[in-house]
């Protein structure tokens, strides 16, 4: 965050306003480009879809940011959802009543997520080895709990049973999907959590300089934990909600939000003026990844252009945040 | 001490160094004002005043680190022009710095050679030539240890040593010794100058730099005073009196009008008795009053900053009790120091005290936040009114709550670090060097503040090195040195800059003789064996388990079986910590083999033969390290995101190029036989492992550039000391651990006769992290090495199969393999204090 704050002070000039806008347009051009190849992708229906499935990785997204912005990374995220996801798979086969398919996975994420805020934080492993490592011991536990993953097969159920679960990911409140709605939420609850609340201006202490924090009095271990407990909590979120919505669950089936979710937060930091990371950017990152891959799949195009396109995403958008930095 | 006979023929002949008219300015200050000093052959000469006089500059323009605006300077007679510390080495001028910048995991010989080492032919180090040079440069000053030595096992006296015999190995015409003796205790200081003499009598120049005034005079010949950047006089030390040069030191006039006020001092509201801190605080007794300033004078490494930080406890404290206002306090971190009452101004404004990214509010009401909230939720209102208050207060330009800190003067921002602490219930603030670096306006504004916090009734304690200020704004003095109080001054009339100077620089206290030198703490001989050998006992112990639960583990059969499966993880492992030792961080690195598993099953398949294949799958592993390296040292991003978008390209390129299908190989006898055949009952997959690991160990530990990647890796700051810059030595890092990893590819190519359709970079990455770090930690300074890593990734296959063997699923095996990491990990960190940060951005 600091690294690629720009130093110049703005006065709102046409090439300021180009510089500090033209992320935005890029994004836009490709979607646009899209469009024109492929009309149906501007199409209504296909947008309402993708705004529907844009969901999922829009919660996980923003978990990941709130560790990032401290100066953190949380490689477990995709992880913890696809587990989360699967635990509330087999309970609903167990035939578990609706709060403990929804409440026992929220647990989960947060017992993961404090796991992996107390190595970080308190141990003080490397968020990328702690959380990697969590990655590889949440997988094992899926794949000893699937007997090696099986999937977990929902809509064979009686529809009586199900409904209530797949309505967070499957049913409509007036024209707008219950999908969507959740998403708001979870939107309105983190604008609120990262504005108006005292942990988040310790996190952004913690991520701007750590040991001046410390020194200031600031608990920067528990507010650094802090960050990994939100990040798992929203990872079980997003994971339930794509069980719901896809009424399978499969062992490691949610692992490619993993890439979709870096991508969704690097290219946030380019609609800050200082290159932060934010929630409203990590929601227009995401929101864009997910119409890019929809766009790619209506191409044609499949997993490898969609890996190699989120890849790059990244570079390009450390690429730029370090020509800001040499101005 | 009168001249010796060597040293006045000395002075008669050509000046050893010679600077005439040196001029430096910067932006605002005049650093340097026509400064002309000669410095004899063969003498030592001390440049003394006071921070700021300008001896720092006229260093720094000595060894090339700054261009003088005018001026020349003469090494041995002959003019020069220093454009950086090498060259500034290569005309013979070499420093040794406070700080002592030596990589602690090498040992002596490297440290002392390190930029300057003897090579054979083929850059191989000559190491028995460069025992012998180090070893007579430590004779030289008088080393009692082994140049086998790490350095991390040195006391700070002996790493000063090794500072100064490998500056010696330079052949300097001068030897800069800056602040030598800073972080030495008195036994430990009259050692080294006995050095310092020993060395002079070798016919060494020694320029020597130093705030203490007796030991300078005891030490040597002859004495220049710079003041406000003027050379005030060059003496020979028989010519003056201590008092002398005191006065020449501090006097200038006092331009300043300082905005004391006599407040009423009530009762005690601070008391310290006996506080300790390991070397830094040796006994402190101190008594502070509601409405006093107490000062507290002292040099650097007097221990007045870590009296500070043990205050609130950022440093553990070792002894010794502490009240406010009547009640114990014994916080374990500064938010509990906080609680207690204190307030800490810290020295290092930019580093320590502001967050400089965040805005002027943020900053202001960052330590009560909660002040403004309930359940967690700001009352934003009520927080700016308190921020808009204090700008106010404080008079802070401009007077904006927006700002980012970083973007305002010193004194403004000194201002926020002491407003911050306005809203909340300090009852005792710890000012440390407030006006360090602060325009004169501001220093007005924060004298104001302390004499309105103690007139409010809080006890300001002032620690500074500006004696000046010290002596005009406190109540009471006290004068610290090497960690103890040597000096109280409680007449405000007495506590002049020449009599805070005379006691700060060490004169006559007298108790100075008997000083226990605290040893270095090292832990017991078991705990040290336990450190060493832990893993390999570990994983022996694990390794005994499996055979006594499943006994076929031992036979031949299965023993040669693990080596074979074992050896691909251990080429990528090998990969990856080539990468690792100076490249930063590698996300990329399975991904990379993975790839280069499918480039050389595609090779093949195509019809090109096995060479075109290994070509191909090598020259894959050296471009994508090339790539890395060029994101990284061109593009500045950090590594960790540079690999990270490298991996997603790569897994990307490598679904295209295999359409999603496997690449299945058949009949290429030749090729399987790499990862398949047997040379006798030995699979030969290992036999190569067993050569790739000896190349890339010789390369690592017995050439130059596989000693200077190590230091790259380990101290970056201490190798570009030595000249030696990281970007040849990080790109050399990642395309040599770039070609191993290609070749890896190649290897599990043949191993699983041509590659799999999944792109699982990551499932790579996390056995060959394990691997590597467990590996780092059976080594002797818990360095990275390849042979280390060799061992423990075959240890994770013999654990995997071993699993199996005793009945356990292989499920449950990326889940083991994270644990190993995590734990080999946290093997390395007992000690650390810090929080997993990395750098993502």
């Amino acid at each position: 965050m600091n690294a690629i704050a720009s130093r110049r002070q703005s006065h709102g000039g046409i090439a300021d306003q180009l510089r500090d806008f033209g992320p935005a347009f890029g994004m836009l051009a490709v979607l646009v480009l899209f469009a024109i190849i492929k009309p149906s992708f501007a199409s209504p229906a296909n947008i309402a879809n993708v705004l529907h499935q844009s969901v999922v990785l829009v919660i996980m997204a923003f978990g990941l940011g709130i560790v990032m912005a401290m100066r953190g990374v949380d490689l477990s995220v995709a992880q913890i959802a696809d587990c989360a996801g699967l635990i509330a798979a087999v309970l609903m086969l167990h035939r578990e009543p609706l709060w403990v398919v929804l409440l026992v996975p929220l647990a989960f994420g947060l017992v993961v997520g404090l796991v992996n805020g107390l190595l970080a934080a308190y141990a003080g492993i490397p968020a990328i080895i702690g959380t990697l490592g969590m990655m590889f011991v949440i997988r094992s536990g899926e794949l000893l709990m699937t007997n090696g993953a099986e999937p977990q097969i929902l809509f064979t159920l009686p529809r009586g049973f199900t409904k209530p679960f797949f309505f967070i990911g499957q049913g409509w409140i007036g024209p707008v999907s219950a999908l969507i709605l959740l998403g708001l939420a979870v939107l309105a609850i983190m604008i609120v959590v990262t504005g108006y609340t005292s942990f988040a201006r310790r996190a952004r202490a913690v991520g701007g300089n750590f040991r001046a924090a410390y020194l200031a009095g600031v608990d920067v271990r528990g507010v650094f934990a802090g960050g990994f407990v939100l990040s798992g909590v929203l990872a079980s979120i997003a994971g339930v909600a794509l069980v719901s919505r896809t009424s399978i669950a499969m062992p490691r089936g949610a692992e490619p939000y993993l890439l979709d979710a870096f991508a969704a937060v690097y290219l946030g930091t380019l609609l800050s003026r200082r290159g932060e990371i934010t929630i409203l950017g990590t929601l227009v990152g995401a929101l864009f990844i997910t119409f890019l891959g929809n766009g790619l799949t209506l191409l044609g195009l499949g997993a490898p252009y969609r890996y190699a396109l989120n890849g790059g995403f990244i570079l390009l958008a450390m690429a730029v945040g370090a020509l800001k930095k040499n101005q | 001490m009168s001249l010796t006979g060597s040293a006045s023929e000395a002075v008669r002949a050509a000046p050893a160094v010679e600077c005439r008219s040196i001029r430096k300015t910067f932006p605002g200050v005049t650093a340097l004002d026509d400064v002309s000093l000669s410095v004899a052959r063969g003498e030592i000469h001390a440049l003394l005043g006071q921070n700021g006089a300008g001896k720092s500059t006229l260093v720094k323009v000595l060894t090339g680190i700054y261009q003088p605006d005018s001026g020349q300077i003469f090494v041995g007679g002959r003019e020069v022009r220093l454009r950086d510390g090498r060259d500034a080495e290569a005309n013979g001028i070499a420093i040794v710095h406070q700080d002592q910048q030596l990589v602690a995991q090498f040992d002596v010989v490297s440290n002392a050679l390190l930029g300057n080492e003897t090579v054979t032919a083929g850059g191989f180090l000559d190491r028995a030539a460069m025992r012998r040079s180090v070893q007579s440069a430590l004779d030289r000053v008088a080393a009692t240890f082994s140049p086998d030595t790490l350095v991390r096992d040195l006391s700070v006296a002996q790493r000063a040593q090794v500072a100064i015999a490998a500056a010696l190995l330079r052949n300097p015409t001068a030897l800069i010794l800056d602040e030598p003796t800073a972080s030495l205790s008195e036994t430990e200081a009259e050692q080294l100058f006995g050095i310092v003499r020993a060395l002079r009598d070798q016919g060494v120049t020694i320029i020597y730099i130093s705030h203490y005034i007796d030991e300078v005079l005891n030490l040597v010949d002859r004495v220049t005073v710079l003041r406000d950047g003027r050379l005030v006089a060059t003496a020979a030390v028989g010519e003056v009196s201590r008092a002398e040069v005191v006065r020449m030191i501090v006097g200038r006039e006092v331009a300043q009008l300082y905005p004391k006020e006599s407040v009423p001092i009530g009762e005690p509201l601070l008391e310290v008795r006996g506080l300790t801190e390991g070397r830094a605080l040796r006994g402190i007794d101190l008594t502070v009053r509601r409405g006093e300033i107490l000062g507290i004078a002292g040099l650097v490494g007097a221990g007045r900053s870590e009296l500070a930080m043990t205050l609130v406890g950022a440093l553990p404290r070792t002894g010794g009790t502490v009240t406010v206002a009547g009640k114990p306090s014994r916080p374990s971190d500064p938010r509990h120091a906080k609680r207690d009452g204190f307030a800490l101004i810290p020295e290092d404004r930019r580093h320590e005290g502001l967050i400089t990214d965040l805005s002027v509010r943020e900053n202001l009401t960052l330590p009560n936040i909660s002040r403004w909230a309930r359940f967690g939720l700001l009352n934003l209102g009520r927080e700016k009114a308190a921020a808009e208050e204090l700008v106010g207060r404080l008079n802070i330009q401009p007077p904006s709550l927006k700002p980012r800190t970083r973007n305002l003067s010193g004194g403004n921002q000194q201002k926020i670090v002491v407003g911050r602490w306005l809203t909340g219930d300090a009852k005792v603030f710890l000012f440390d060097e407030p006006t360090t670096g602060v325009d004169v306006g501001s220093k007005i504004e924060i004298y104001r503040q302390m004499v309105e916090l103690a007139r409010a009734g809080a006890a300001v304690i002032f620690i500074s090195s500006d004696f000046e200020e010290v002596s005009a704004m406190c109540d009471r003095t006290v004068v610290m040195r090497r960690g103890r109080i040597v000096h109280e001054i409680t007449d405000r009339s007495e506590a002049t800059p020449e009599t805070l100077l005379y006691w700060a620089s060490g004169s006559g206290d007298g108790s100075t003789a008997a000083e226990p030198v605290p040893t270095q703490s090292r832990q017991s001989a078991a705990t040290d064996f336990l450190a060493r050998w832990g893993t390999v006992i570990g994983m022996l112990a694990v390794l005994a388990i499996i055979a006594a639960m499943a006994p076929q583990f031992l036979s031949i059969n299965n023993v040669f079986d693990v080596l074979k499966q074992g050896s691909v993880l251990a080429f990528i492992a090998l990969g990856l910590t080539v990468v690792l030792i100076a490249g930063g961080f590698d996300m990329s690195a399975g991904a990379t083999s993975q790839f280069a598993a499918n480039v050389a099953a595609g090779t093949l398949i195509g019809g090109s033969g096995a060479a075109a294949a290994v070509a191909l799958g090598g020259g894959l592993g050296l471009a994508v390290g090339a790539v890395n390296a060029a994101l990284i040292l061109l593009l500045r991003i950090p590594a960790f995101v540079a690999t990270l978008g490298m991996m997603f390209v790569i897994m990307g390129a490598t679904l295209l190029y295999n359409g999603g299908q496997a690449l299945t190989l058949s009949n290429q006898p030749g090729f399987f036989f790499i990862g398949q055949g047997y040379v006798g009952p030995v699979p030969f997959v290992f036999i190569l492992l067993v050569a790739v690991t000896f190349v890339l160990n010789v390369i690592l530990r017995r050439t130059r550039l596989g000693l200077r990647m190590y230091a790259v890796g380990q101290n970056e700051a201490a190798a570009m000391l030595r000249g030696i810059g990281r970007s040849r030595y990080a790109f050399a890092s990642c395309a040599l651990g770039g070609l191993v990893l290609g070749l890896a590819g190649v290897v599990l190519a043949s191993y699983s006769y041509g590659a799999s359709a999944l792109a699982s970079g990551v499932d790579f990455l996390i056995s060959a992290l394990a691997a590597t770090f467990l590996g780092s930690t059976m080594s002797r300074a818990g360095e990275l090495t390849v042979v280390g890593t060799v061992i423990a990734a075959i240890f994770l296959a013999s654990l995997s199969n071993g699993l199996i063997l005793m009945g356990i699923s292989n499920q449950a095996l990326p889940g083991v393999q994270g644990i190993v990491l995590v734990l080999s990990i946290s093997l390395g960190l007992l000690r650390r204090r810090s929080i997993g940060q990395i750098l993502i951005f």
